[in-house]
C-alpha cells in the first residue's frame, strides 16, 4: 500500500468512523421476554436520574437513548416485568445491547396459590395429603447443600426419620418399604444414594410431588402407609433454556425446550457428584484408591397430539457406585419408564393409559484369588394403568380404571471368580401377578357436605416360575422342609384378593373451617425382609406366598381444617388410627440374602399406629413457612419378638415439633431456617453384662426397644443470594446453609463394648491392653456442616 | 454385610466418636450364664457357671461354685459327673477320660439352688485336615502384610456342616470379635479343599495352634449370633441388640439362663511359622 493509499484509507475510515462514533453518541438496544425471547414493545428505558430523556422500545423491542456521561446505570421497566438496572460502560455503549426481563418474580406464596387454591385445604376432600412446592422444597436449607426431597417432607407432620441424615419416610406408624414412592407412576424401589444419606431426585427435574399419608384415592393402592408421588417436569414450548447448579459434593445441569415446534417439549435433567475427587486428595492411601459416586439422570418427552391427546415419555436413570482399592465393589442401579397418554374425550370425559417400567438392580463383587465372586440381584416391575374419568355434572365425577402389576424379582445370583473356592448360589425367581379394579365418586351432597367414595379389588396371583417349600404343621422352620413343588412359567402359586373401601366426607362449616373424616383400607403385596430400621440396598424384597400374607392396613381419621386472616394463614389438626396386619420381622440371627427359604427366617404379626398432627401454616407474604407438632405412637406385636409383647419400633417417636421458615429480605436476598425436636429414637441398652467364650457381652432385657436415645434437636439456616437483575439471560445466586447451627451432637449410634487403656480409640491390635473396662461410644454425624451452592438459570 | 456400614461411614463423614455414660436399666435378678463344652478330646471338657453383672462392674464376675453337673446319654444309664475345680474356676469331668464318642447325644444336667437347666448336643465325626501351610502375603484390602496360614482339609458331609476355628497365636487364644472364624456350607465348601485362608497376619516364629471344631446347628447359630451382638454398633443398619439364643432350657425354676452347650470334635494342628515356606 501506497503512503497516499494508506492516508486515503486513514481518511475514510477515520471520517466513518469519526462519523459512527457520533451516531453512537447514543446507546443501541433490543429488550426481550427471558422465557420466549420476545421482543418487548413500549418498555421505558432511560438513564438513572434522567427519566425525561427515556425513551420506549418500538415493534421490535428496539430502543435507541442518547449517551450520557459513562460510566451510567441504564434502567429498563416493563409493566409485569421486573425492572433491570445495568452499569454501562463506554465499551459496552459501543455495540448494540440486549436486555431479558423477567415477568416479575412472583413471591413463593403466589406460586402456591397458583398452584392451589387459598381455600383449597377447607374446600377439598383430602386428609393426610401434603404437597410441597418444589419452589419451597429449595428454600429449605439443606444437608451439604443438597435441596433433597425427602429430607423436606420429613419436615410435615406425621412423617419420621429413622436417623440422623437419612432419608427414610416412616408415615403414620408405618415403615419405610410401606411407602409407594413413584415417578410420573413407575414405582421407584430404592429412592436413595449414598446408603440413605440422599434421595434419588434431582430437584430440578421435579414439577410436583403430593405426599398421601395413608388416604390415597382409589386409583393409587398397593403400599399400606404412603404414597410419595413425584412428577417429572415437562420442557417448556418456547425456547432452550437451562438451569443448574454446583455444589459441595455435587453438580447438576438441566435442558429443557422444543423438541420438534410447538407440540413436543423435551427435558433432560443430570446429576453427579464428585465425592471419589475429594477422596483422591487424601493423604490415606487406602482412600485414594477408594470411589464413592452417585450420578442420575432423567429425561422426559412431551407431544401434543391435536387438541385431545397428549403423549409423554418419561425416563430415569440413578447409579451408586463404592469401590474399594479395586478389591470390592458394590453398585446399585434404579431404572424407571413409563409412557402416559392422556386423552380429553369430551369437556366431561377424560381418560389416561399408562404404561410403565422399574427395574432395580445390584451387584457386588470381590475380587479375591481365593474367594473373589460377583452376587447381583434384579427386581422388576411392569404395569399398566387406564383411566377412565367422567364429569357427570357440576357435582358428581366418577373414575374407573384398572391397574395390572407383574412383579418379577430375579434369583440371587452369586458366581464366583475362576479359581474361587466359593460355590455359586442361585435361588428360584419370584414373581407375582396383580390385577386391581377401582372405582372412585366424588359427589357433592350438599354445598356443605361432600364425599369420596372409592373401592379397589386387588386379585393377587403368586406365579411360577418358583419353587414352594413344604414344612411340618405348614410352620417353616429351617432345615426342617419336607418337600417342595416347582411350578412353571405362570403356573399359579398362591392366591389373594381383597377389597380395599377408601371412604372421605367434608362437612362446610363456614368458607373458612371444615371437619372432614376418612376411612383407608390398603393392601400391600411385597415388602422388605428386613429389622434394621434403614434400608441398604442389597436388602431383600419378599412378595407375598403361602407364608407370608399381604399386609393389610386400614386407617381412620378425622381433621379440622381452618383458614385465618384472607386465607393467608392455615390450620389444621389431623388424628388418625392405624391397624396393620401381616407385618414382618425377622428372628434371632436370621439369614435372608442368600436363602431360597426366606419364610424360615420371617416372623409375622400386627401393628397399631395412633396420633395427632398440627400444622400452623403461612403462605403469604415476606415470611412464610410452617410450624408443626405431632404427637403419635407405633406399636408392633410379633409372636417371637419382645417375649410376644407389644413394643415401639425403632422410629416410635412421641413429640415431633418443626419449625420452617422463608424470609425474602430484598429481591436479593432472602433466609431460611428451619428447627427440628423429636423425641429419641426407641432403642435397646444393655441392663447388664455377662461373659462366655472368653467375651464381655452386654445383656439386653427380653424386652425390645424399652429406652430411647436423647431427644434429638438440630437448627438450620440458609441465606440466598441473588445477582441483582441486568436483564441478562444468564442469572445466578449464592446459597450459604449451615446444618447443624447450634452443633447438637445427635447421636447416630451407641455402641456398648469394652475400653481399652481408658481410651475408646485404643483397639486391641494397636499394643500392650492394660486395663479394659465396659464403656459406651457415641457415634454422631454432623456438627455445624457449612456448604455453598451456586445455582444457575439461562 | 450390614457391618459394611462400620468402614462407609468413616469414607463419607469422617464420623466423629466420644466415650459417653448412659444411666442404664438393671435386671431384677442376676442372670446365670452356662458354657459347656464337650469334646472327644479331655482338655477342652469343661462347664463355667457364673453369674451376669450391672453393664459398668468392672469386677469380674461372680463365679458359681456350687451347682450339681452331670453330663447323660440320654436312653442309657451313663451319667458323667462333673466337680468344681478352684484352678480352673470351673466344672470338670470327675473321670478326665471321659469324652464325648461319635454318634452319641449328650445331655448337660446342671442343678443350682432350685433351678435345673438341660441342653442336649450330638457328637459329630470330625472333618479331615490334610495339611496347614502358610506365605507371606503383601498387604490388600482388609488384610495386613504378614505370613497367612492356610488350611486344607475335606468336608465329606452332607449335613451339620457348621464349624468354627479357634486360633492361639504364642499361648493367647485370638478372641476379639474380629477374631471369630466361623462358617458353614452355605457357600459350600469347596474352599476348604482349595485351602481355608485364616484372616490373620503371622510374624515368623509364631507359634500357632489351630483348633477345627465341628458344632451342632443351635450351638452354631449361638455363636454366630453372638459375633453379630458383638459387632452391633447400636445404629439405624445394625439389627435390634437381642441375646444370642441359647440352647440350654430351663426345666425348673423360673430365672432365666444364658450360655450355650457345645459337644463336638476337636482336630487340632501346631505350625511354627517359618520363612521357609515363603
Amino acid at each position: 500500500m501506497s503512503f497516499f493509499r494508506f492516508l486515503l484509507f486513514l481518511f475514510v475510515f477515520g471520517i466513518v468512523g469519526f462519523a459512527n462514533a457520533q451516531n453512537l453518541g447514543k446507546v443501541r438496544g433490543q429488550v426481550f421476554d427471558v422465557n420466549n425471547s420476545q421482543p418487548l414493545i413500549g418498555a421505558n428505558v432511560y438513564w438513572e436520574g434522567n427519566t425525561a430523556s427515556g425513551v420506549v422500545t418500538d415493534l421490535d423491542g428496539n430502543f435507541e437513548l442518547v449517551n450520557p456521561t459513562f460510566p451510567a446505570k441504564l434502567i429498563i421497566s416493563y409493566v409485569g416485568y421486573e425492572k433491570s438496572i445495568r452499569i454501562i460502560n463506554a465499551k459496552d455503549a459501543e455495540k448494540p445491547l440486549r436486555f431479558f426481563l423477567k415477568p416479575e418474580e412472583l413471591s413463593l406464596e403466589e406460586i402456591i396459590i397458583q398452584e392451589r387454591r387459598p381455600d383449597e385445604q377447607i374446600k377439598n376432600l383430602e386428609m393426610g395429603k401434603a404437597s410441597v412446592p418444589i419452589e419451597t422444597i429449595k428454600n429449605i436449607p439443606a444437608l451439604f447443600g443438597e435441596v433433597d426431597l425427602f429430607r423436606s417432607l420429613q419436615l410435615l407432620p406425621g412423617v419420621q426419620t429413622a436417623g440422623e441424615g437419612t432419608t427414610g419416610l416412616f408415615v403414620r406408624g408405618g415403615s419405610a418399604d410401606q411407602n409407594l414412592v413413584q415417578l410420573d407412576g413407575a414405582p421407584v424401589y430404592n429412592a436413595s444414594h449414598f446408603f440413605g444419606i440422599f434421595s434419588v431426585f434431582n430437584p430440578d427435574a421435579l414439577k410436583s410431588v403430593d405426599l398421601y399419608k395413608g388416604n390415597m384415592p382409589s386409583s393409587f393402592g398397593g403400599r399400606a402407609s404412603a404414597l410419595i408421588d413425584v412428577g417429572l417436569l415437562e420442557g417448556n414450548n418456547e425456547q432452550i433454556k437451562g438451569n443448574g447448579g454446583i455444589g459441595s459434593i455435587s453438580s447438576r445441569l438441566t435442558l429443557e425446550g422444543p423438541l420438534f415446534g410447538k407440540n413436543s417439549t423435551f427435558i433432560v435433567s443430570g446429576r453427579r457428584t464428585y465425592a471419589d475427587l475429594f477422596l483422591k486428595l487424601s493423604s490415606d492411601e487406602n482412600l485414594r484408591n477408594n470411589k464413592l459416586n452417585f450420578h442420575d439422570l432423567s429425561g422426559k418427552v412431551s407431544f401434543l397430539l391435536g387438541d385431545r391427546d397428549k403423549i409423554s415419555v418419561s425416563s430415569y436413570e440413578g447409579t451408586d457406585f463404592l469401590g474399594l482399592d479395586d478389591q470390592f465393589g458394590l453398585g446399585w442401579t434404579n431404572w424407571v419408564s413409563s409412557v402416559n397418554w392422556n386423552r380429553v374425550n369430551s369437556e366431561n370425559s377424560f381418560f389416561d393409559l399408562q404404561g410403565y417400567h422399574s427395574r432395580y438392580s445390584y451387584k457386588v463383587e470381590i475380587n479375591d484369588p481365593d474367594n473373589g465372586f460377583e452376587w447381583t440381584n434384579r427386581l422388576n416391575e411392569t404395569g399398566i394403568k387406564a383411566i377412565w374419568t367422567r364429569v357427570l355434572d357440576t357435582k358428581t365425577t366418577v373414575n374407573w380404571g384398572i391397574h395390572s402389576q407383574y412383579y418379577h424379582f430375579s434369583p440371587v445370583d452369586l458366581s464366583p471368580d475362576p479359581g474361587s473356592g466359593i460355590q455359586s448360589i442361585a435361588t428360584n425367581p419370584k414373581n407375582g401377578w396383580l390385577n386391581n379394579l377401582f372405582i372412585g365418586v366424588a359427589h357433592e351432597i350438599s354445598p356443605k357436605l361432600s364425599t369420596e367414595a372409592g373401592l379397589r379389588w386387588g386379585i393377587y396371583n403368586q406365579v411360577g416360575k418358583g419353587v414352594e417349600y413344604f414344612y411340618p404343621n405348614d410352620q417353616p422352620e429351617r432345615d426342617k422342609q419336607i418337600d417342595s413343588v416347582a411350578f412353571s412359567t405362570l403356573e399359579p402359586m398362591e392366591f389373594y384378593q381383597g377389597l380395599e373401601p377408601r371412604l372421605a366426607f367434608r362437612y362446610l362449616i363456614n368458607e373458612q373451617f371444615s371437619i372432614k373424616a376418612a376411612y383407608n383400607r390398603n393392601f400391600q403385596y411385597v415388602q422388605i425382609a428386613t429389622n434394621s430400621s434403614a434400608g441398604l440396598p442389597i436388602d431383600r424384597w419378599v412378595l407375598a406366598d403361602r407364608y407370608t400374607q399381604p399386609i393389610r392396613s386400614d386407617q381412620v381419621s378425622l381433621g379440622l381444617f381452618k383458614n385465618f386472616d384472607k386465607n393467608r394463614w392455615e390450620f389444621s389438626v389431623e388424628g388418625y388410627y392405624k391397624d396393620l396386619r401381616n407385618v414382618i420381622d425377622l428372628r434371632n440371627g436370621a439369614q435372608v440374602l442368600f436363602t431360597d427359604q426366606v419364610e424360615t427366617e420371617i416372623l409375622s404379626g400386627k401393628g397399631w399406629a395412633y396420633g395427632v398432627e398440627t400444622l400452623l401454616r403461612k403462605n403469604t407474604g415476606k415470611t412464610t413457612g410452617w410450624l408443626a407438632y405431632t404427637w403419635s405412637r407405633a406399636w408392633r406385636k410379633i409372636e417371637g419378638v419382645s417375649e410376644n409383647q407389644a413394643y415401639n419400633p425403632r422410629f416410635d417417636r412421641p413429640h415431633d415439633v418443626t419449625l420452617v421458615l422463608n424470609h425474602e429480605f430484598t429481591p436479593s436476598w432472602s433466609a431460611g431456617l428451619t428447627f427440628v425436636y423429636t423425641t429419641g429414637q426407641a432403642v435397646s441398652f444393655p441392663v447388664g453384662s455377662y461373659v462366655v467364650d472368653n467375651q464381655n457381652v452386654p445383656l439386653y432385657s427380653n424386652f425390645r426397644n424399652q429406652d430411647r436415645f436423647p431427644d434429638y434437636h438440630r437448627m438450620d439456616a440458609s441465606v440466598t443470594w441473588r445477582n441483582a437483575d441486568k436483564g441478562r439471560k444468564w442469572r445466578g445466586s449464592w446459597n450459604f446453609s449451615i446444618y447443624n447451627l447450634y452443633g447438637r451432637k445427635n447421636p447416630f449410634a451407641y455402641e456398648f463394648r469394652e475400653i481399652y487403656n481408658d481410651d475408646f480409640r485404643f483397639e486391641p491390635s494397636d499394643g500392650e491392653i492394660i486395663s479394659a473396662r465396659p464403656g459406651i461410644v457415641m457415634t454422631y454425624l454432623f456438627t455445624i456442616l457449612p456448604s455453598i451452592t451456586y445455582n444457575f438459570q439461562f | 454385610m450390614k457391618r459394611i456400614w462400620l468402614w462407609i461411614l468413616p469414607i463419607l463423614f469422617s464420623a466423629c466418636q466420644e466415650e459417653v455414660f448412659l444411666p442404664l436399666g438393671q435386671k431384677d435378678e442376676l442372670v446365670p450364664t452356662i458354657e459347656g463344652i464337650w469334646t472327644d478330646n479331655g482338655i477342652y471338657n469343661e462347664v463355667k457357671i457364673s453369674l451376669s453383672k450391672d453393664y459398668y462392674d468392672s469386677l469380674d464376675v461372680e463365679i458359681i461354685d456350687n451347682a450339681e453337673v452331670v453330663i447323660t446319654i440320654p436312653g442309657t444309664e451313663k451319667v458323667i459327673p462333673f466337680r468344681y475345680i478352684n484352678g480352673t474356676r470351673s466344672y470338670r469331668p470327675i473321670n478326665p477320660l471321659e469324652k464325648a464318642v461319635v454318634g452319641e447325644t449328650y445331655k448337660l444336667n446342671v442343678k443350682w439352688g432350685e433351678n435345673i437347666y438341660i441342653s442336649e448336643g450330638v457328637m459329630l465325626e470330625a472333618p479331615t485336615v490334610d495339611s496347614v501351610t502358610w506365605k507371606f502375603e503383601e498387604e490388600r484390602l482388609f488384610r495386613e502384610e504378614g505370613y497367612y496360614i492356610k488350611v486344607y482339609g475335606k468336608v465329606p458331609f452332607k449335613e451339620d456342616n457348621n464349624y468354627r476355628i479357634r486360633v492361639i497365636e504364642n499361648d493367647t487364644l485370638k478372641n476379639q470379635r474380629d477374631d471369630y472364624l466361623l462358617f458353614d456350607d452355605t457357600f459350600g465348601l469347596q474352599f476348604f479343599e482349595q485351602g481355608l485362608e485364616l484372616g490373620y497376619a503371622f510374624e515368623e516364629n509364631d507359634r500357632v495352634r489351630l483348633e477345627l471344631f465341628r458344632l451342632n446347628r443351635d450351638a452354631y447359630d449361638y455363636l454366630n449370633q453372638l459375633v453379630n451382638l458383638l459387632f452391633s454398633d447400636g445404629g439405624l443398619f445394625s439389627p435390634p441388640p437381642q441375646n444370642p439364643e441359647t440352647n440350654i432350657r430351663v426345666v425348673q425354676g423360673d430365672s432365666e439362663v444364658l450360655g450355650y452347650f457345645m459337644v463336638s470334635p476337636v482336630l487340632a494342628r501346631t505350625v511354627v511359622i517359618q520363612a521357609k515356606y515363603d
